[in-house]
């Protein structure tokens, strides 16, 4: 880690509009959250709301957090200044992710512990299991979208259309998608701690540790694509 | 010796004057300007006229947006159905989130990237106002957009005439399905122009977009959702009025035979939806033509 690489990364994730949006994201669904438990009387909403969360706020949450770390810099190029310092690529790859992944909890999966407890007090556990589960795939689709962005320019596109038409689409039309969905591995975790949620069925060790290694090679990833940077021109 | 900074007289600037030839030809004004930039607009959100690599990414999506279409029909051949699987105005709700992405995506192009990298002002420098650019650009938009929704229709419609299915309910079907195409590209356009307009990165302009017309169907598809459970169908059309794609359903619920969660009931609330569609793509189209007002003007 690098406190430098870390405060300059935290300044362009929260700097300007693109914080606004970060935070109106989880906002949004907690306001929604309040005004569903207020007008309905029973849990009726509880799960078209937290699936909202789930399936569409954390990993929009995830890409713009992960993208925004190195995805200006390296359109704009400035991240040439960056690599030309005596810090290895992997600490850079590190210290960017931190960022991300401490943005992703605090705005992805924290808000839907609190939508939890919001839409059913009577059940903590529920709420904790999709904080968790929402904790477990928001690693797993930092790390991704971070590899994406040190790739790709287009690495919020390729992002969206992974977690849109593979596993949104595609995980609902062919039911072997949920082996190889983030989203799916995060579903098991909480189904696991609460039984309230529906479990994928991939099993809870399998759902560890595919989002493990989906974490850890994708941030390797990263610090191995930095490594060998190319700077392309604009399209 | 004469003062360097007196301009020259008129007639003779000869060390400057190398003899090369003028332009003589016809200049054009701001009509064929911007016809000539709403044609490269709509070319460039393909990827025409660009890198190779950026001509992947809306191929792909406008793919992917057909594949299904092809695969209906290859449905239809096998298993000889005798009336199409799925409405025509049906296939854009079904690919709502394609078209969100391909809008998202390449609105970018066309707004984001003169803005960015100060171009704008070498067009703004032609007998060109920034009116009628910012119009030129989301008519590019337009067309771009109103094409990925129409294509997969149209070989919706070729199938069922190869089908031969009955031309005139068909056809009918198929013309309600492009009105509503219209509608939704307009309200589209506009806001995924506008909020590009605004951001100059692209990746940024690419996430807010998704971020306001997904989480802004999924919310309202929530809200319908739940209404219906509870049995107050009113909130449910009401909160149909707040984001493009609920009011397309909402619209196609009432003009075709589709069903959907809440749709509008009434007359009023039918031209409700109408004006709400209209205006909201009225009023991104003056927010975009304000933006570049203040861009000319800055």
């Amino acid at each position: 880690m690098n406190t430098t690489i870390l405060r300059l990364s935290a300044q362009a994730l929260l700097g300007r509009r693109r914080g606004v949006v970060l935070v109106l994201i989880p906002a949004v669904l907690v306001v929604l959250a309040v005004v569903v438990s207020i007008l309905t009387d029973d849990e009726i909403g509880y799960e078209s709301v937290a699936n909202l969360g789930f399936t569409l706020a954390l990993p929009l949450v995830a890409l713009l957090a992960a993208t925004a770390v190195l995805g200006p810099e390296v359109d704009d190029g400035s991240i040439v200044y960056l690599l030309s310092k005596p810090v290895s690529r992997h600490v850079i790859a590190r210290s960017k992710y931190a960022v991300a992944w401490a943005a992703t909890m605090v705005l992805g999966a924290l808000p839907l512990l609190v939508v939890g407890l919001v839409l059913d007090a009577s059940e903590p556990r529920q709420a904790l299991a999709w904080g968790l589960g929402a904790a477990v795939a928001g690693t797993a689709y930092t790390a991704l979208f971070l590899g994406l962005a040190a790739v790709t320019r287009h690495a919020v596109v390729i992002g969206l259309l992974f977690v849109l038409i593979w596993e949104g689409v595609l995980g609902t039309a062919f039911a072997g998608v949920r082996w190889a969905a983030i989203g799916g591995w995060g579903r098991e975790v909480a189904g696991e701690i609460s039984p309230l949620v529906p479990v994928v069925g991939t099993g809870l060790t399998y759902a560890v540790v595919a989002a493990a290694f989906v974490s850890v090679g994708s941030l390797w990833f990263t610090g191995d694509r930095l490594r060998s940077f190319t700077l392309r021109g604009d399209e | 010796m004469a003062d360097p900074s007196v301009a020259t007289p008129e007639g003779r600037s000869v060390i400057h004057d190398l003899g090369y030839r003028p332009y003589t030809g016809p200049r054009l004004g701001s009509g064929p300007i911007a016809r000539a930039l709403v044609g490269t607009g709509f070319r460039n959100t393909f990827g025409l006229g660009r890198s190779g690599r950026s001509k992947v990414l809306p191929f792909l999506l406008l793919g992917l947006n057909l594949l299904p279409a092809f695969i209906v029909g290859g449905v239809m051949v096998l298993v000889g159905l005798d009336e199409l699987p799925i409405a025509f105005a049906e296939y854009a709700s079904t690919t709502q989130v394609l078209l969100g992405i391909f809008v998202a995506s390449q609105a970018p192009v066309l707004f984001s990237r003169d803005l960015r990298h100060g171009t704008i002002s070498l067009y703004l420098a032609r007998p060109l106002r920034s009116d009628t650019y910012a119009l030129a650009r989301w008519s590019s938009l337009l067309g771009a957009t109103l094409l990925f929704l129409v294509l997969p229709v149209l070989v919706l419609y070729t199938v069922a005439l190869l089908g031969e299915m009955d031309v005139s309910d068909q056809t009918a079907d198929a013309a309600v399905a492009i009105g509503l195409a219209a509608l939704l590209a307009l309200s589209l356009t506009g806001v995924a122009g506008l909020i590009a307009s605004w951001s100059t990165r692209r990746g940024f302009a690419v996430a807010a977009t998704i971020a306001l017309l997904l989480i802004g169907n999924g919310i309202v598809t929530a809200i319908q959702e739940i209404a219906r459970e509870e049995g107050q169908p009113q909130v449910g059309e009401v909160a149909g009025l707040f984001s493009p794609y609920s009011l397309y359903r909402g619209l196609m619920a009432s003009w075709t035979d589709v069903e959907t969660a809440t749709p509008p009931t009434s007359t009023a609330m039918e031209v409700t939806y109408l004006v709400v569609f209209l205006a909201l793509s009225a009023a991104c189209l003056g927010g975009l033509v304000w933006r570049y007002r203040r861009v000319a003007t800055a």
